[in-house]
């Protein structure tokens, strides 16, 4: 017997800049822009402190100070708890397995409330060198960091090749960075909120061919707690909620490139775990009202769109640029702004992702609210979407 | 066969770790010579190589030789670099699918336009330090 998991409360940072340089007198310290997070994930709820059994935290990156984050954090909460306190590391699915493992508490029965949170602060690190860090994260440092690939260079050379096997030209790609920021404008955790046209993401300076300034993400930071309810619990609070509806995962067993030549754009872990969720939650990627999808660059959300079967393999840039995946259109694909425009602190980026459902499936949106949005679909993703990880939310009061 | 040694003057910027067992092919590579390993039963080759075969786990393995040959599976000039390349950016990078039926990265060569599915071919980078793995269009 197992309980259904839901989303009771939700709070993030506009996502942004916040740390400090290293050595400059005022520090942002990690610890304060979390507790205030915490509280108002909490005030949204609606819940007292005492009802917390379990926190799951996405690992926090390398720069700040403070380690065993989690423990500490039960600390400067004074929050004990009996089911679990853990951090939890996936790479780009860090969020994501932040959330599953909270959800997986409820689900288990061993708590009743959980938080999903957690942070990630990084600006304070001049780029080139943060590179000299995240390039160890993806591809073999024996026998790919050797020739300078960067996290995005693997994205970048999917472009390349689905440009040559589709035809699809640069400025469809570049159509998603459009289409995100018609989204962010309407968004306050959007980093990224002014206008932008075609015209100026395509005269970008080059960060990795074909992919532009706009094309990739930005530096960010930020901080989100999520707070999941048994539907028990979530019902007792008498205000609208989501329920946990599906979940998948697959990991292709390759790790950025697969030794065995495979069609690398396809994204088989995202289109293997989406199936999963999908059957899941009984429902097929019709039935959706949208989905958030981690998607790093323009190329990423083409590409993730199509494996997950929300637009035809080999035409997500045709139909991002048509309008099909934007505001108003067929299956909007990251109303949020993704993370081009609401920007992109890679390791919760999964959680705000869950922020952005819940705001939707609650009828919160504003501006960018999908009307009548009763079931949504996030996705978080590890390296070249050699992982994805799937849940199905839907709308419940 | 013998790969072409392009001279790279300098050190390998982000040079890989050697150990025991991966010494074979750096020291092959150094001769130009691409190596790779295989299970003895399975016979089918992997790469990077591995003290053992990954897809039947059995330990009993052998190292073999690729030829380099193969077609540009896709490729990418890295503009925005880490600092341990800085000096080299913008620089291009690719993936190969060799015709022993196995992908593999590196950095790639070239003065011209580089043609995706097109031959290539692998070289190596010889630095002051070692060796490292590069194609060129054949």
């Amino acid at each position: 017997m197992t309980v259904t998991p839901c989303i009771v409360g939700a709070a993030a940072l506009p996502v942004g800049r916040y740390q400090a340089p290293r050595g400059a007198e005022r520090q942002t310290l990690e610890r304060e822009l979390l507790a205030g997070v915490v509280l108002d994930a909490m005030a949204d709820a609606g819940l007292d402190k005492s009802e917390i059994d379990a926190m799951v935290f996405g690992l926090e990156r390398d720069y700040p100070r403070q380690r065993y984050f989690a423990t500490f954090m039960a600390n400067y909460l004074r929050l004990p708890a009996k089911a679990t306190i853990a951090e939890v590391m996936g790479n780009g699915m860090t969020g994501g397995l932040a959330f599953d493992q909270a959800a997986s508490e409820i689900m288990l029965g061993r708590a009743r409330v959980a938080l999903a949170l957690g942070t990630n602060l990084e600006t304070g690190i001049p780029t080139a060198e943060h590179l000299d860090n995240s390039m160890r994260h993806t591809g073999d440092v024996d026998f790919h960091t050797p020739f300078g690939f960067t996290p995005i260079s693997w994205y970048a050379m999917d472009a390349m090749r689905y440009m040559h096997d589709t035809g699809a030209t640069r400025a469809e790609l570049a159509s998603v960075a459009v289409k995100s920021r018609t989204f962010a404008a309407h968004n306050p955790l959007a980093q990224y909120r002014d206008p932008l046209t075609l015209e100026e993401v395509l005269a970008q300076r080059m960060i990795v061919e074909p992919l532009g300034l706009f094309e990739v993400p930005g530096r960010a930071d930020g901080a989100v707690c999520i707070v999941l309810a048994s539907e028990e619990a979530a019902r007792a609070l008498g205000r609208p909620y989501l329920k946990l509806r599906g979940r998948g995962f697959f990991h292709e067993g390759a790790h950025q490139i697969n030794e065995v030549p495979n069609d690398m754009t396809a994204y088989v872990a995202a289109e293997a775990a989406g199936k999963s969720a999908y059957e899941d939650a009984g429902i097929v990627p019709g039935d959706l009202d949208f989905a958030e999808i981690y998607a790093p660059c323009t190329i990423t959300e083409v590409l993730a769109s199509e494996a997950f079967g929300l637009v035809p393999r080999g035409q997500g840039a045709a139909a991002a640029t048509a309008g099909e995946t934007g505001l108003g259109g067929r299956i909007p694909v990251s109303p949020s702004g993704g993370c081009l425009s609401r920007g992109h602190p890679p390791w919760v980026t999964g959680l705000y992702s869950i922020v952005e459902a819940a705001e939707q499936l609650r009828g919160r949106a504003g501006g960018r609210q999908i009307a009548g949005a009763s079931l949504g679909m996030v996705a978080a993703e590890l390296g070249n979407y050699n992982a994805a990880l799937v849940h199905i939310l839907e709308a419940a009061a | 066969m013998t790969l072409t040694t392009i001279r790279r003057d300098g050190p390998r910027p982000y040079p890989p770790r050697v150990s025991e067992f991966s010494e074979t092919f750096w020291n092959a590579l150094a001769k130009g010579r691409l190596m790779a390993t295989r299970g003895r039963a399975s016979r089918r080759p992997s790469f990077p190589p591995k003290p053992f075969c990954p897809f039947t786990w059995e330990r009993e393995i052998e190292w073999c030789e690729l030829s380099g040959r193969g077609t540009l599976y896709s490729h990418t000039v890295v503009h925005a670099a880490p600092q341990a390349f800085a000096h080299m950016a913008p620089y291009r990078v690719c993936i190969v699918d060799l015709e022993e039926g196995l992908r593999v990265a590196g950095a790639l060569v070239c003065d011209r336009d580089p043609q995706i599915d097109a031959p290539v071919e692998a070289v190596v980078l010889m630095h002051d330090d070692g060796p490292l793995l590069g194609f060129q269009q054949a």
